[in-house]
């Protein structure tokens, strides 16, 4: 009873959420309800990439081509059985959300079944590899409508079914983590020759999580078709797989919540850098230097966590004062430098502003924000505790 | 009855002959134990037992099925559970986790009931911990229970690769040199232990050990390997005085 409670409460919760989201985007104009479904696919995208790359190990990079494959398969449907339907365009929407999944779902099973036997490498160059047919094949179909891409019917802006989906495939990820049913999954990843030895079904494994995340990548795709209106395969190129692998290496490999964090941040840093105004060579010269004192100050608060609490606080405190002295100081004396006087326009440096990012959180924390380990608020605290919680009886 | 029987069993590797037509039987209840210079073949006849390699020739029957070529988690399903020579745990799990993962051979539920966390999947997750914990009691890991297990120190990895075995429940144990950078006392401790899980959890166990001391004092039987083939086989005070056995540990007179 208890249970049932819970689970319609939570249940309850989630699409409350998703339509409260919907409520708030209405009021806005169109680019910020496009940045925000966007924004909901790449959190599905790199979820459902996290089960297969973090969770269980298995380097795919060819997460799009089950984006497209997904995104296809409810356009193709849109065109020729939505004219015959008569319910209502939400159901459609759903069913064609399920649609997508399926659909990429068995392509994940074709691609999976024989490639998953291969390792690391191998296993990318596959992947990428098929990512790479699957835009190439459909850019020469005429039935899916060659480079010109397809129009999507029926064009639904709805903006909860993402949020939902993205609710839904966090949710599932979770909950595999938290029961027995998970361990396998990570067992994999750790040793394959002890996973088999302790009775795991590797190859079965392996193929279970790349069928999940390529119909939830599926899925979203089918979504994405149908907020759009319009697809073509320039969508869904390569860099959108590395896109969605960088989020699930910076989130950390495993960790479910740091691939939404990663997600968010990956797709609002570089879209927000849109709008910023121009920046004075100086300016940008002396946070360039500030952000490399910052990188050695955090890296040596890191490095030392068995130094004194007071210690680590000046540090923390170090890295604030140095980087706002060096902006202003270096700043005002590098705008005396004629060559340094001229501007560059905002939006220029996003993708550079994007590279940073990855090179000094890779700098600062190679194994990911999260690294393997979910988000918790004593984690977030722990650098600034007394003590570490010390192994009991590892000393003796 | 015999639990395992090898019979002519025979692997090559290319030109090299790695096991070569090596036959014994384990009974039920049998504390065996395999040695034998480095190279002789110990560990690839534990990988030919447990699926690993798929034998050239020869047949293993484990309870009097056929088991030769069966894949390595089918073996583990039917009874047979290994440690590794060169420790191979789920680094990155907790010690709990560890154990539990092998424990879910066991498990009953659906992944789908997973997925949704229906009360079957929570209340399994729950026991399969509990029998984890018991487990942890046995090796007395139970206090370090949450720690990763690659942050261990080495003889306590050695010990939770041990109950990682007990945890998928077999008839038959394989530990691969279990003692091997053991100090003495922990040696003794270890030596306990293996009666206390073969009295105990009623386990028949075969180990690969290179301390003569710890295997005279703990197996009842032992077969001697050498480039691949039995050169000795009986209890310990006969494998101890055999003229063929001493040559292989320390070189013929010349």
């Amino acid at each position: 009873m208890k249970f049932l409670a819970t689970r319609v409460l939570s249940i309850l919760a989630a699409i409350g959420f998703s339509f409260l989201v919907q409520k708030l985007a209405e009021g806005q104009d169109s680019f910020t309800q496009q940045l925000l479904v966007l924004a909901s696919l790449y959190v599905t995208l790199s979820v459902s990439l996290n089960l297969i790359n973090g969770i269980t190990g298995q380097f795919s990079i060819g997460h799009a081509a089950f984006y497209q494959v997904g995104a296809y398969a409810a356009a193709y449907c849109g065109t020729a059985f939505y004219p015959n339907w008569h319910g209502s365009p939400v159901v459609w929407l759903l069913l064609m959300l399920v649609v997508g999944g399926i659909v990429a779902a068995i392509a994940g099973f074709i691609v999976g079944l024989p490639s998953l036997r291969l390792k690391g490498d191998y296993l990318a160059v596959v992947t990428m590899g098929f990512g790479e047919i699957v835009r190439i094949v459909v850019q020469n179909q005429k039935v899916l409508g060659e480079s010109g891409g397809l129009s999507v019917h029926p064009h639904l802006q709805q903006i909860w079914v993402v949020v939902l989906l993205a609710i839904l495939c966090i949710a599932l990820c979770r909950n595999l983590q938290i029961t027995a049913h998970g361990l396998p999954f990570l067992a994999v990843r750790e040793d394959e020759v002890a996973s088999a030895a302790m009775g795991v079904n590797v190859t079965k494994t392996k193929v279970i999580a790349f069928v999940l995340g390529s119909g939830f990548a599926g899925a979203a795709g089918a979504a994405y078709a149908l907020q759009l209106g319009a697809i073509n395969p320039d969508l869904f190129r390569m860099d959108q797989s590395f896109i969605i692998l960088t989020m699930v290496v910076l989130g950390g490999t495993g960790s479910v919540t740091g691939s939404v964090l990663a997600a968010l941040l990956l797709f609002y840093i570089p879209e927000k850098m849109r709008d910023l105004s121009d920046v004075r060579l100086s300016v940008l010269v002396s946070i360039l230097i500030s952000v490399g004192f910052a990188v050695a100050a955090v890296r040596y608060v890191i490095n030392n966590v068995h130094k004194p609490i007071k210690v680590r606080a000046a540090y923390y405190a170090g890295i604030t004062a140095v980087t706002a002295v060096v902006i202003t100081i270096l700043g005002k004396i590098l705008q005396l430098v004629p060559a340094f006087q001229t501007s560059v326009e905002g939006g220029k440096l996003r993708l550079v502003v994007f590279a940073g990012v990855l090179i000094v959180l890779m700098l600062i924390r190679p194994e990911g924000i999260f690294a393997h380990h979910e988000f918790s608020w004593d984690w977030l605290l722990s650098p600034l505790k007394k003590k570490r919680t010390k192994l009991p009886g590892v000393s003796a | 009855m015999n639990l395992l029987k090898l019979d002519k069993a025979t692997i090559k590797f290319g030109g090299l002959i790695a096991v070569n037509e090596v036959s014994f039987e384990i009974n039920k209840g049998d504390l065996f134990g395999l040695i034998g210079p480095n190279g002789a073949g110990k560990t690839t006849c534990f990988n030919l037992i447990t699926g690993v390699y798929k034998p050239t020739s020869g047949q293993i029957s484990f309870d009097g099925r056929d088991i030769t070529g069966t894949p390595a988690n089918k073996i583990a399903n039917l009874g047979i559970a290994r440690t590794f020579q060169n420790i191979r745990l789920f680094k990155s799990m907790s010690v709990l986790e560890n154990v539990v993962t092998a424990g879910y051979l066991r498990h009953k539920t659906s992944m789908a009931s997973a997925f949704f966390y229906l009360p079957s999947a929570i209340k399994e997750n729950e026991q399969l911990k509990e029998e984890a914990m018991k487990l942890l009691e046995v090796v007395d890991l139970a206090h370090v229970a949450d720690v990763r297990s690659c942050d261990l120190a080495y003889g306590m990895q050695r010990r939770l690769e041990i109950a990682r075995a007990m945890a998928t429940q077999p008839q038959l144990l394989l530990l691969d040199e279990p003692a091997a950078g053991m100090n003495p006392q922990e040696k003794e401790e270890l030596n306990a232990m293996v009666k206390k899980i073969r009295d105990h959890h009623n386990m028949t166990v075969l180990l690969i050990e290179h301390d003569m001391r710890f295997v005279m004092s703990l197996c009842e039987k032992i077969f001697v390997l050498d480039h691949g083939e039995e050169i000795c086989f009986g209890p310990p005070e006969k494998v101890r005085n055999d003229p063929k056995v001493i040559a292989a540990y320390l070189g013929e007179a010349v």
